[in-house]
């Protein structure tokens, strides 16, 4: 079984906005750190609730798939999917937690880059 | 294929419970091989490590090094039957996934609010201002 959350946004504003809002200071945690790159280290700090993570895949201004968590929790991975519709911008959202075991079974882990295959995996 | 680094110990001794488990969890996966065979026991449910082994390019010992490291892990049952011992897939023991659909889904729908304050309701190229 796979934990699965999806969220849908359409936004009166161009992919390019949207994607700055969605990768900027403030929205995913008050300090985001992103190395956007298949690989790069990702930081989420917001006061007590800090998530370490890694990016899995990037496409500036469309696509931003890493994978986050907090502490000891399982990781989760992110999909951040921006697509131009209409006048606007359609936000897409998906967050997985495949980590429930039997998923990761089928979860290629990431050859290069990350300094840990999971965010799960990096010490407090 | 690197074989991920597992957590630090010394950074799990915060949390002993939690920490270890995961880490017992983490290790257990962090083999390929583990994974097949994690994968195979649930398609096969009570299966024996004989008929396991029949389902991977490894020996029956090997199976069942790699099953003892996984029922370590709290990922797999061993029941008895006879003279036979059957493997059973058990749920993750990671953590309560009812919670974290709510709590995660919260989050989420907060932050779209923030978008929308932000952009929607300017000039498509604008940025909002702040709060």
């Amino acid at each position: 079984m796979t934990d699965r959350i999806e969220r849908e946004l359409w936004l009166p504003a161009t992919p390019d906005a949207v994607w700055e809002a969605v990768t900027s200071d403030g929205w995913l945690a008050d300090h985001v750190r992103i190395d956007l790159r298949p690989g790069g280290d990702a930081r989420f700090d917001s006061g007590d609730r800090s998530r370490g993570g890694w990016v899995e895949d990037v496409s500036i201004p469309e696509r931003l798939t890493f994978w986050w968590a907090m502490g000891d929790e399982p990781a989760s991975r992110v999909e951040l999917s921006i697509e131009e519709r209409g006048d606007g911008t359609r936000l897409r959202i998906v967050e997985t937690r495949p980590l429930e075991v039997l998923d990761l079974v089928g979860v290629p882990l990431p050859g290069v880059g990350g300094a840990t295959y999971g965010p799960a995996l990096v010490a407090a | 294929m690197n074989v991920p680094r597992l957590s630090d110990p010394a950074g799990a001794t915060n949390a002993p419970g939690a920490g270890d488990r995961a880490g017992a969890v983490f290790g257990a996966l962090s083999d390929p091989t583990r994974r097949a065979l994690l994968a195979a026991i649930a398609e096969h449910p009570a299966a024996t490590a004989t008929q396991l082994a029949a389902e991977l390019p490894i020996s029956r010992q090997a199976v069942l090094k790699h099953l003892n490291a996984l029922t370590d892990a709290g990922l797999v049952d061993r029941t008895r039957a006879g003279r036979e011992v059957r493997y059973q897939f058990t749920p993750a023991p990671l953590s309560d996934a009812v919670g974290w659909m709510a709590e995660v889904g919260a989050e989420w729908d907060d932050r779209l609010a923030v978008l929308r304050r932000q952009l929607g309701t300017t000039s498509p190229a604008g940025r909002g201002a702040p709060e």
